[in-house]
């Protein structure tokens, strides 16, 4: 073993990184070199220097108790939520019976629900969607191949998900993730047409488009909500809502959501 | 209180109680990546928020604080994009060539026994300089592995990398500290250089800088 190699990976060994057999090894070695041991004793040495050095900052009270009261909201927000509805949350792996027995009670929920909670409840879905686009989340799943993303959401979200088909051949899926909208599971599907971002989101909840806006683009029905200066588009077909949403200018994305194909 | 507010008040506590040990430990990264108080809490927030909304998403067992750091590490790329040009930078061919021995001899007894308190502060305040000097990437592989003590395997989850890469990061991290802290330790005069190494540099930095020093 030479000193070079002992050398370049002095860090691992001090971090107790290497395996066990190496580790022995570098140990065999350092005992018999003196030069060896002074490097040891400097990279030991300097870790401690290092931790020390940028040691803790103390982070201001006001910044626990601001986080707090973001928690309080969101626990309002559930609490709303499921008081309406008295469904369970979904598990995974639960499919299609359990997601029509859903939406069936949802329905019911619907029609003795008080309204106002409702409305709470979808204008904050649809924060969630535009949030989601504007943070940009990270892909769990990458690429252009639907058969991936399909396989990828197989026991992640109660629904298949199958992305949705552009007829503008410069549209094209980059990736997804599983995300949850109002403490829902959802497949967001994330698109790139000439560098601008797609965010299309796929989730139960016949609720969203209880207060939307309706009309017709193309014979196709679209449901729309304007969220703070924001246009969210949302297309309905067997008991889910695809939501689109986009660096996109108005006309374009009801385009986009009458065309997309999301049944196939 | 109904079933379902009691199930939500309860779940709170448990992240309540399970977050506020790392609160400053949240900060303190958040603080050296964004360098900004400002920019720094937000960040934290935003962590925070997350973190309890995927709460159920968490593996019982593993690192928490190594899941919080890679829910703030992932919030942090996202609002700071400039990460993925700087890496490139850093992994690049723009990387400057780190050798194995960035430090003379002298340097590293020197570091390795700092005299009195004195040197101590001092070269506490010029790792903190070389620190600042380093990229984003590299930063957060120091922070990661030296101050927080997460394993190499943690760190791959919080960065998104393989082992290997978090190895070879890290060890590339680890020595343009110590370089740029040669560097100007020499010139500052806190380390001597000796003769014995002055015929052999180890580096064409350590040779470099050297030669600025001398007469």
């Amino acid at each position: 073993m030479s000193c070079k190699l002992v050398r370049r990976h002095l860090g691992a060994f001090v971090d107790g990184e290497l395996d066990p057999a190496t580790q022995i090894e570098f140990e065999r070695h350092i005992e018999a070199c003196p030069g060896c041991q002074e490097h040891l004793a400097f990279e030991s040495s300097f870790r401690v220097q290092t931790r020390d050095a940028l040691g803790h900052a103390q982070a201001p009270e006001y910044l626990w108790q601001r986080t707090l009261r973001r928690l309080d909201e969101i626990d309002q927000a559930k609490t709303a939520h499921t008081s309406l509805v008295e469904v369970r949350p979904m598990r995974w792996r639960h499919t299609w019976p359990i997601a029509a027995a859903a939406a069936a009670i949802l329905v019911i929920g619907g029609v003795v629900g008080l309204p106002n909670q409702a409305d709470y409840q979808s204008a904050g879905m649809l924060q969630d969607v535009v949030n989601l686009h504007t943070q940009a989340l990270p892909s769990d799943v990458q690429g252009e191949a639907p058969s991936e993303v399909v396989r990828y959401f197989q026991g992640k979200t109660p629904f298949p998900v199958k992305p949705a088909q552009f007829e503008e051949p410069s549209v094209k899926l980059v990736g997804a993730r599983y995300i949850t909208v109002g403490a829902r599971p959802a497949a967001a599907l994330y698109y790139i047409q000439d560098g601008r971002r797609i965010t299309l989101l796929v989730f139960q909840s016949p609720d969203i488009v209880r207060n939307a806006q309706r009309t017709h683009v193309g014979g196709r029905e679209v449901y729309y909500h304007d969220v703070g200066g924001y246009v969210v588009t949302i297309r309905q077909h067997g008991g889910l809502n695809y939501a689109f949403f986009g660096d996109l200018d108005r006309p374009m994305l009801f385009q986009l959501a009458a065309n997309a194909r999301v049944a196939y | 209180m109904p079933k379902k507010e009691r199930k939500i008040a309860s779940t709170r506590r448990l992240f309540e109680g399970e977050v506020r040990p790392h609160l400053d430990a949240l900060y303190s990264a958040a603080l050296r990546l964004t360098r900004s108080p400002v920019d720094a809490e937000d960040l934290v927030q935003d962590t925070l928020v997350r973190a309890y909304r995927f709460h159920d998403r968490f593996e019982a067992g593993t690192n928490f604080k190594a899941w919080l750091l890679r829910i703030q590490m992932n919030a942090f790329v996202n609002r700071y994009r400039r990460v993925a040009r700087e890496r490139q930078v850093f992994d690049g061919p723009m990387a400057a060539p780190v050798g194995e021995g960035v430090m003379s001899r002298s340097t590293m007894r020197g570091l390795t026994d700092p005299v009195g308190d004195a040197q101590r502060q001092i070269i506490a305040r010029e790792i903190n300089r070389a620190f600042e000097e380093l990229s984003e990437d590299a930063r957060a592989m120091v922070l990661l592995a030296d101050v927080e003590e997460l394993s190499y395997k943690e760190i791959a989850e919080v960065i998104g990398c393989p082992i290997g890469t978090v190895m070879s990061r890290l060890h590339r991290a680890r020595k343009q500290l110590q370089s740029s802290l040669q560097h100007h330790a020499v010139q500052l005069g806190i380390i001597e250089t000796d003769d014995e190494d002055a015929d052999d540099p180890v580096s064409l930095e350590a040779f470099r800088s050297r030669k600025a020093v001398k007469p």
